[in-house]
């Protein structure tokens, strides 16, 4: 008996060695984060693992629930490439000086909704009114920025207003309760409980014609883009072709549906309002000269820190990788 | 003056340092001179013995502030200001040159070559055992097999160094050549360059939100600078140079024809839905590993070897260019340096998360500005200082709005002529509401007030309430009985779980948080004067009886100073674990407070702010544990000797 034992744990050794030794020259995997519950096309590729065969490295994702983390997650090393991380946590991260790096959009979307308390009867058109009321806001996020957004097209007044720095659930039960008279809001959930007692301030039309929306970013370790730009070229390549293959068909929505973790029918409605788009549009709309990327992301800067003038962060944006 | 203080933090530190060093040293000799004093005449548990000791207490906190200023580099800030500088200027170079090294065994043991013929192998290897056998004919088999070796051969003709161009092996010929010319520079040494006036008048280090000045200010640092100019540039040529055999070119076109031959067959729509998907999954498989291997970027591995040796004394070079430096960083910098990223230099490791005391300071005294105008405070509200309180706020929060409903008549209406007269019902509205000017105290004012504000009253429901039903339940039976699973149900629930409810039911005022804070202080209360009340001597109880003592009487003269050392004890613990509390209560909704400071402060990873809000919770905690033991030594001389 003790004689196997003592086989059976060298031969584990052993193996355990042999794996080692295979893995040590093809160790490069790579470590890519995403958002459960945030959905898109790529998210077939991923299951099909057409990065894994593309980049002929395996491909780990794991889930995160904020962009702060995946920042955190990156500097420590445990992740390389952060698919649609918010532009605020990136642009905040920039700013306490992380190497990290923009590479590509993921996503375009509507900027967050702040509701107003349905009874008050404010809307864009006497936003004045919000002037002396109470506001739920989650702080230093893209729902903040779409606030400070809203209220500077509205040309209200923020300094006499009471804000509060509430999470989004706890903004939308505020708003319920009536302890707030308007709740700026992301995600589904707590998005459709705030819809249910209040109306956005700005309609999607009015959002468009102020030119007030958001997006995500793939951002990556400046360590991982300079020692594997070709993967991370092929990364982006594969990302670029699931969105142009996305359809809306009922099998497409229903393998993303799954991997996002949400219904079918919220998954559709939340990828009807998001915009993915080509590299070659990223490359004329955003990442062009007079792109909306620098652009956006320098007023992020300017809203998060006074000190920064927000233009280094436009230094950390890279579109090579498109090519 | 607190700007002086601010731009010469490094050497303030520099002085405070080396005070800490001869306090600590000298506190323990202090100590050691003490202890061999009292040595022979202490009992071993006597609790007289651990009185006084300050000198103990002074060993303890420089020893932490020393530790603090190592790990956060102030002890190498303080004293080799200019260390970070050249460092940044150092990871320059590192930076300049990773591509090159990303691509030799320097750091990552293999050759990237070897790593991609490695796996390129290895993947064909499994799509040559996992052709799906059923969606191809025997001959495409037979087919399919040969495209497969002769993309293995790409490989191997990559890999000869018999193939490599001549056009490829002067450049990296060159390029090894001029990487060695860069190691000479670098052993040079400066002669005789200076530093710009630019850059001498960059902001030191730490004092703006530019953490490192990214000029170079020593002349060790602007030759490293120039040197990272050339070194971009010979990265910039080295990820450039291709290995295309001309062997390749032929076997290229061929293999591409016959992949898109096989495809044409597969899309020609003899084949049923199901075949035709695998078919095409399986071509694209081998396509895509073809077109990873025609882009020329696997080298021989003897191709490499000159610029790998130049890249190994590039960096000999650069360790002795560096000098003592070398050593100042292996010493007075633990952590990983300082790394250079595309805008900027910041600090790796423990430098990173943890903030310099002098900064700490910095930060703090920013933030105790009064002068909201100024930058000073958090968000527009100081951190403790006074204000005018208005008594109609008061009247206002005191007075319920239902007053004024319930009196007879109607509110006032806007007359004819634009004008609005109130009336009686209307006034008292007014006072409701608090719209009437009935003068105004000074107040405290700003987020420590908040916090503590919140934190005493929590505190003085919870003994309110508290004390007497914990001594009630320590003596009755009903009240024992009655009360002791509802404590003990809730106490053990951490308040962040009651979060979401306090707020549905109490709103975003300071109710809700106050709420919270008083669970967690009110079971505290409870149990320790139970405890105290339970635990006092029965024959205590029984003398006073028999000396005619009524109920009342026991209870308030034998029971209630029995169980007051265990209620004060008790009311130590609650305050601490009150302010441990306060950050999840300021989440709720946050308007100010320490706390709300915290959770802003973490979504932006403001890590100095971060640390000022632990130590002022930490600093006002210590400062109520002092007054409760001063409390303690007064008001029951008698605990430990009863």
């Amino acid at each position: 008996m003790k004689q196997n034992l003592k086989a059976a744990i060298l031969a584990t050794a052993s193996a355990a060695v042999m794996a080692t030794a295979s893995a040590s020259y093809a160790a490069d995997s790579v470590n890519a984060a995403f958002f459960l519950e945030w959905a898109s096309p790529n998210q077939i590729a991923k299951v099909d693992k057409a990065y894994d065969d593309a980049m002929g490295v395996d491909v780990n994702w794991t889930d995160f629930s904020t962009g702060v983390q995946m920042t955190e997650a990156m500097l420590s090393g445990d992740i390389d490439i952060s698919y649609s991380q918010g532009l605020a946590p990136f642009v905040t991260a920039i700013q306490q000086g992380a190497p990290l790096k923009m590479v590509a959009v993921a996503m375009m979307y509507e900027a967050n909704d702040c509701f107003v308390k349905n009874g008050l009867g404010i809307d864009a058109s006497n936003a004045s009114e919000l002037e002396g009321k109470t506001v739920a806001v989650p702080l230093n996020t893209m729902a903040d920025f779409a606030f400070k957004s809203y209220m500077a097209h509205l040309d209200v007044d923020m300094s006499t207003m009471t804000i509060v720095d509430q999470a989004p659930a706890d903004g939308a039960v505020s708003l319920a309760d009536g302890s707030v008279d308007m709740a700026c809001i992301f995600g589904g959930n707590s998005s459709k409980a705030a819809g249910e007692v209040g109306t956005p301030i700005m309609t999607s039309e009015q959002k468009v014609e102020a030119g007030i929306g958001s997006f995500d970013v793939v951002s990556v370790t400046e360590k991982f883009a300079t020692e594997n730009p070709d993967l991370l070229r092929t990364f982006l390549d594969v990302t670029d072709e699931a969105n142009k293959a996305w359809a809306f068909t009922d099998a497409q929505l229903a393998k993303v549906a799954k991997d996002a973790g949400m219904s079918v029918e919220d998954t559709r409605s939340q990828m009807e309002g998001m915009i993915f788009l080509s590299e070659e549009d990223q490359k004329t709309k955003f990442f062009g000269p007079d792109g909306v990327a620098a652009g956006a992301a320098a007023a992020l800067g300017v809203v998060f820190s006074d000190a920064s003038d927000g233009t280094s962060i436009a230094k950390t944006i890279d579109a090579s990788f498109l090519d | 003056m607190l700007d002086w203080m601010s731009d010469n933090r490094a050497a303030i530190a520099a002085i405070v340092i080396f005070a800490l060093a001869i306090m600590f040293i000298s506190s323990i000799f202090i100590g050691k001179k003490q202890a061999k004093l009292s040595a022979k005449d202490a009992v071993f548990g006597d609790p007289e013995r651990t009185k006084g000791g300050w000198y103990w207490s002074v060993c303890g906190i420089s020893a932490l502030l020393l530790v603090w200023f190592y790990f956060s580099w102030g002890v190498g800030r303080a004293y080799f200001p200019n260390a970070a500088n050249e460092m940044c200027q150092v990871a320059k170079l590192e930076e300049a040159i990773s591509p090159i090294k990303a691509a030799l065994p320097l750091e990552s043991r293999y050759y990237k070559s070897t790593t991609l013929v490695a796996r390129n192998s290895d993947q064909l290897m499994q799509l040559q055992s996992q052709m799906p056998t059923a969606a191809f004919s025997q001959n495409e088999q037979t087919e399919l097999y040969a495209l497969i070796s002769e993309t293995r051969r790409l490989m191997a003709n990559s890999s000869n160094p018999a193939n490599l161009s001549l056009d490829a092996q002067d450049q990296l010929q060159v390029l090894a050549q001029d990487l060695v010319g860069l190691s000479t520079r670098l052993a040079a040494g400066p002669q005789g360059i200076s530093p710009s006036a630019e850059a001498l008048a960059q902001p030191r280090w730490g004092t703006t939100h530019i953490e490192i000045p990214m000029l170079p200010i020593t002349e060790r640092g602007v030759l490293f600078d120039t040197i990272t100019l050339d070194a971009q540039e010979l990265a910039a040529r080295f990820v450039k140079i291709r290995n295309n055999p001309s062997q390749n070119d032929a076997l290229i076109v061929d293999i591409k024809n016959r992949i898109d031959a096989l495809k044409i067959v597969t899309t020609s729509g003899k084949f049923d839905e199901d075949v035709t998907t695998a078919r095409k999954a399986y071509l694209k498989a081998v396509e895509r590993i073809f077109k990873r291997l025609d882009d020329g970027i696997i080298f021989p591995a003897q191709s490499l070897e000159g610029i790998n040796t130049a890249i190994a004394t590039l960096d000999s070079a650069k360790n002795d260019a560096r000098g003592q430096l070398g050593t100042i960083e292996a010493l007075f910098f633990p952590g990983d340096g300082i790394v250079k990223s595309r805008t900027q230099c910041t600090e790796q490791g423990s430098g990173r998360w943890l903030p310099k005391p002098t900064d700490v300071v910095a930060t703090f005294w920013k933030l105790a500005s009064p002068n909201t105008e100024a930058d000073g405070g958090f968000k527009g509200i100081p951190l403790f200082w006074w204000k005018w309180l208005p008594v109609g706020d008061v009247v206002a929060m005191i007075m319920p709005d239902w007053i004024a409903d319930i009196l007879p008549g109607e509110y006032a209406r806007h007359a004819a002529d634009g004008t609005v007269t109130p009336n009686f019902k209307d006034k008292v509205l007014a006072l409701a509401q608090g719209d009437v000017n009935l003068g105004a105290v000074p107040m405290f004012d700003g987020h420590v007030w908040d916090s503590m504000f919140r934190v005493l009253v929590a505190l003085g429901l919870g003994i309110m309430f508290g004390v007497p039903l914990g001594i009630y339940m320590g003596v009755s039976k009903f009240f024992k009985s009655f009360f002791d699973p509802l404590i003990e149900l809730y106490r053990p629930v951490p308040p962040l779980a009651w979060a979401p409810l306090i707020l549905t039911i109490f709103g975003i005022q300071d109710d809700g948080k106050i709420f919270l804070l008083f669970m967690v202080a009110f079971a505290i209360m409870v149990i320790s004067a139970r405890t105290g009340a339970s635990g006092t001597q029965l024959s205590k109880i029984r003398a006073s009886h028999s000396l005619g003592a009524t109920n009342g009487q026991i209870l308030r003269n034998v029971i209630l100073p029995n169980a007051l050392p265990e209620i004060l004890t008790g009311i130590r613990i609650a305050i601490g674990v009150c302010w441990g509390t306060l950050v999840a209560a300021e989440m709720l909704a946050g308007t100010t407070g320490v706390g709300f400071i915290e959770n802003v402060a973490r979504t932006v990873s403001d890590y100095e702010l971060i640390w000022v809000t632990i130590l002022i919770m930490g600093i006002l905690g210590l400062a109520f544990d002092l007054i409760m033991r001063w409390v303690i030594t007064k008001t029951i001389p008698w605990r430990g000797k009863g």
